[in-house]
């Protein structure tokens, strides 16, 4: 086990609801969507925890209430020690130094009338860190560690290409030399061949500069090649967590192993002798979802109990967990 | 096999404010009947652009098909007129686009959208065509068919909604179905099932297929043969094992060293292909690839190489295919 | 400029563009432009047709109607700049809470907005000028400000108050409504996540990105505005003769004597089609500019 001093980030119950409400004056909620129940995991220093899963499962909504964009309904998040969960918004801000984020749409994530300057420069500015010609430089050399030539500081976001977008997003994230870094989904809107360009820039800057990286993504190839150790989300529950070795070869959870088997292998005879694991059926509303284990409806091995009751997530060694009545 | 559909230098370009953009430039490829083609490129390189060129269905302006011929069954679909070439369209040649929300009339049932078509294309009755609608549905695994012909699109999640426009085309029994990134919006359990109902729809039905996609995963146990396309050209044409055990085009192969592949063993680092695609209005005078290429040569800037022979029924653009070849080691899992 | 360029290749806007200007110039040069005095009177040269001495021709008093239709300019944009600015600084800042915060700051906003928008618009206007009016009065005169109650500012008071008070909501409507899409905008959560204080927030990544409409909004308003002027001003709750005002000479001619002398039609004709013109200018204008800022809509 690693002691705390280990851990950069705990995550405890971590728990978001949004109300969905009606009425114009006298608004009364009427139902909640629950985007994330009941998560609990940990990040230690310079590793990378992926966390993949499908569309709407909540994973992107995890990364935000990490960082308390969004503020979680219950349970804790200690940062460096620190539960963010409980702080002020102003200690919280400046809390905000350590820890960042790089956002999936490299066309929506820059604001489109500021100069790529004013973009690198502003959280120097805002945290106090640099100001005037100190700024200029560093905003320059910023742009020379993520590969961008240092003229183009005077630049708006729109004459760049998608990949040198995400780069200036990843240099605005690197500005204020964070521990952290919530990566939500940064390539899922490259092409392939500027895809693998943004994840080598990430592996070599979390090696130059030692981060921590939350990697958050749909695609479980990609997941597994940048990631430690690989939390596997359902419907906004961890189903199962563990490193990216044992996740390949042993997965416990039957959600991760239909998902391991649907992920495609740019391999014409490799796929040829796969055996596919077909899901039936959608996934259910988050708003409503089923009883006891959220995967029951779609399960192949669902038993009575799992209609039932929640499967406690539990470590069934070597830091493997995994919430399932079967296993 | 006999040759269902060949498309023989096909040029298409859009004119724009900004100047001329040279979406596909002189591009040929056939078909077979029953085959699989499947059409592989990163966006922009004229992988869409070119089927929705044989389909005419290209908005002109600002597109403009500016040359080429696409022979379908010995017919110039080019050439035909605008009567023939809607009695093609859905009929004997189907489409599936990658958004199946927007191309499914929001305020119709679903069994309304595919009786249209049967009503239409085959003169069936209202109860044939409703009759029939549910088979198309049961065959695409749409449980509780009866049922659900009353509903609207939005009753229908994404992968359902796909399930729908697949159905809508083989409503007529196609000959060639065109999917155009069919699963790009999909998640990877709803793609599986897709990709699943297409392999088998194909076996039972014996249509041939276009498949257009980026994913080289998905097309790697979907395809016979891929052509590979990059800023309106061809670069590289092959069947599906040798284009993956034999890359000779160096584009082909920085995208195979671009995608972590789940059963990588150790966590390799990847080649990604540097740089940018050429703007396609001021396209370069020689290779298209020249600017990213690792084993370009003085030649390369000039001339832009043509399709030649490379091996059996494989075709690359590279002057230095041989080169490549040699020195680019293994190709595989990592 | 390439918004220039745009706006040139449209005609109406062009148009539209010069009439602004036009009306600019002359409430800028008004003392310079005009040949007499707004309100000098000569009874030996009342009602004259348009002639070389006065184009414009003259009006029951005498007084030459170029000279008062150019002052009627410097009355005009001085109503339209100060409203804007009221309604600048009403609607914009309350339009941006309301959206960004939501809540109960959003619901009491907006149906402070809903309360102004219950009643037709001019309706209202005319209810807070004519209430808004003896009181200002009254309190000026009982502080001892007779000469300004004299002057006639304090008419220019009346209508300003009137039109900003009543008219910020359409304005702080719009704003919210930029801003509650705004504020899902990747670009504004990476703004907060990267720790950019919240009213920095909302002056550098949201407002900057409402401007367009805004801009556009503003310049339909401006028309609005003259024509409400000129409606007060025509109704009496205006501004008062003789301070020059496009509505009150229209007003003073009408009602005066052109139903004893129906032959002169330029009196009526004149202000009425320079206020129109004025109307349509704004209208013109904004829609070239909604067009030249937005170049993707047809």
């Amino acid at each position: 086990m690693p002691d705390s001093q280990d851990k950069l980030l705990e995550v405890n119950n971590l728990t978001k609801y949004f109300p969905i409400t009606q009425g114009i004056i006298f608004q009364r909620k009427v139902a909640d969507v629950k985007a994330v129940d009941g998560l609990s995991f940990f990040i230690r220093k310079g590793e990378t925890l992926g966390l993949v899963g499908e569309s709407g499962c909540g994973k992107s909504t995890t990364g935000r209430t990490i960082l308390q964009l969004y503020r979680p309904t219950a349970g804790e998040v200690f940062f460096q020690g620190k539960n963010l969960a409980k702080m002020q918004s102003e200690e919280l801000r400046k809390m905000r130094r350590n820890m960042q984020m790089i956002f999936q749409d490299p066309y929506a994530s820059l604001n489109p009338r500021m100069t790529v300057g004013d973009i690198i420069g502003e959280p120097l500015e805002v945290h106090h860190i640099a100001k005037g010609k100190e700024k200029k430089e560093r905003v320059q050399e910023l742009l020379q560690i993520v590969g961008l030539n240092p003229y183009f500081v005077n630049r708006y976001p729109h004459e760049f290409s998608g990949g040198q977008r995400q780069r200036i997003g990843v240099a605005r994230a690197l500005a204020v030399n964070p521990a952290f870094i919530v990566c939500d989904e940064p390539i899922s809107a490259l092409d392939v061949s500027i895809q693998a360009q943004i994840i080598n820039l990430l592996e070599e800057l979390q090696q130059k500069f030692n981060l921590t990286y939350l990697f958050i993504a749909h695609d479980l190839s990609v997941v597994r090649h940048i990631s430690d150790r690989v939390a596997v989300m359902y419907l906004g529950k961890i189903v199962e967590l563990t490193d990216r070795t044992s996740l390949y070869k042993s997965p416990l959870h039957p959600y991760t192993k239909a998902l391991l088997s649907a992920v495609p292998i740019p391999d014409p005879v490799v796929e040829e002798k796969r055996e596919r694991i077909i899901l039936v059926g959608d996934v259910p509303s988050p708003v409503n979802p089923p009883s006891g284990c959220r995967f029951h409806t779609r399960c192949p091995l669902a038993i009575d109990i799992c209609k039932k009751m929640d499967p406690e997530f539990r470590d069934v060694g070597n830091l493997h967990f995994v919430a399932c009545h079967v296993v | 096999m006999a040759t269902l559909l060949e498309v023989k230098d096909l040029r298409t370009e859009f004119h724009t404010q900004d100047g001329v953009v040279h979406a596909v430039n002189g591009v040929s490829f056939a078909v077979d009947e029953g085959e699989t083609l499947g059409l592989v490129g990163e966006s922009g390189c004229g992988k869409s652009v070119s089927v929705l060129s044989v389909m005419r269905l290209i908005p002109i302006p600002p597109g403009k098909i500016a040359g080429g011929q696409v022979l379908f069954q010995g017919r110039d679909l080019l050439a035909v007129d605008d009567e023939e070439i809607r009695s093609v369209r859905g009929n004997k040649i189907a489409m599936v686009f990658q958004d199946p929300m927007t191309s499914l009339n929001p305020v119709l049932t679903i069994g309304t959208q595919i009786s249209e078509a049967l009503e239409l294309h085959l003169g069936m009755t209202k109860e044939q065509a409703r009759k029939r609608s549910v088979e198309l549905l049961k065959m695409v695994g749409i449980p509780e068919a009866e049922n659900r012909l009353d509903d609207y699109p939005h009753q229908f999640s994404g992968g359902m909604r796909q399930r729908v426009m697949i159905a809508m085309a083989l409503s007529c029994s196609p000959q060639l179905l065109i999917a155009d990134e069919p699963t790009t919006a999909l998640d990877v359990t709803i793609q599986a099932q897709i990709v699943d109902i297409v392999k088998r729809l194909k076996r039972e039905l014996g249509m041939a297929v276009i498949w257009i996609t980026h994913d080289l995963g998905v097309i790697a146990g979907l395809a016979d043969r891929i052509n590979v396309m990059y800023a309106g050209f061809v670069i590289e044409s092959a069947s599906n094992k040798e284009i993956f055990a034999n890359p000779v085009h160096p584009y082909t192969l920085g995208l195979l060293g671009s995608i972590p592949r789940l059963d990588e063993a150790h966590k390799a680092k990847l080649t990604p292909i540097e740089g940018l695609p050429p703007d396609l209005i001021e396209m370069p005078k020689g290779c298209p690839f020249y600017d990213r290429c690792r084993f370009r040569a003085e030649r390369c800037a000039s001339e832009n190489p043509p399709l030649e022979l490379a091996g059996v029924r494989h075709w690359v653009a590279c002057w230095n295919w041989q080169d490549v070849q040699k020195k680019r080691g293994p190709v595989g899992v990592r | 400029m390439q918004l220039a360029g745009r706006i040139a290749r449209n005609p109406p806007a062009l148009l539209g563009a010069l009439v602004i200007l036009m009306v600019a110039l002359m409430a800028i040069f008004a003392p310079a432009l005009a040949p007499y005095a707004y309100d000098q009177q000569n009874l030996n040269a009342a009602r004259q047709a348009p002639s070389p001495a006065h184009w414009l021709g003259t009006d029951d008093l005498g007084r030459d109607m170029l000279s008062r239709v150019i002052w009627g300019a410097r009355s005009a944009v001085f109503v339209i700049v100060m409203v804007t600015i009221i309604d600048l600084a009403l609607g914009l800042p309350l339009g941006a809470a309301a959206g960004y915060w939501g809540g109960w700051v959003d619901t009491l906003i907006m149906r402070v907005v809903d309360v102004l928008f219950a009643f037709p618009g001019l309706l209202f206007v005319f209810l807070v000028a004519a209430t808004l009016k003896p009181g200002i009065l009254n309190w000026a005169k009982a502080i001892g400000l007779n000469d300004l109650v004299r002057s006639g500012y304090l008419d220019y008071a009346v209508v300003i108050i009137a039109l900003g008070g009543v008219g910020w909501g359409g304005l702080a409507r719009m704003v919210r409504g930029q801003v509650l899409m705004l504020k899902e905008r990747e670009f504004v959560i990476g703004a907060r996540a990267l720790g950019v204080p919240t009213w920095r927030v909302i002056a550098r990544h949201i407002l900057p990105n409402a401007i367009t409409p805004i801009i556009v909004a503003l310049s339909m308003g401006m028309g609005d505005i003259a024509l409400s002027e000129g409606y007060l001003s025509f109704l009496g709750i205006g501004l008062q003769p003789p301070a020059p005002s496009w509505g009150n000479i229209l007003a003073d001619n009408a009602g005066r004597y052109w139903r004893t002398f129906p032959q002169m039609i330029w009196l009526v004709f004149i202000p009425g089609l320079v206020l129109a013109a004025v109307v349509f200018a704004f209208n013109f204008f904004g829609d070239g500019l909604n067009e030249a800022l937005n170049p993707e809509i047809e």
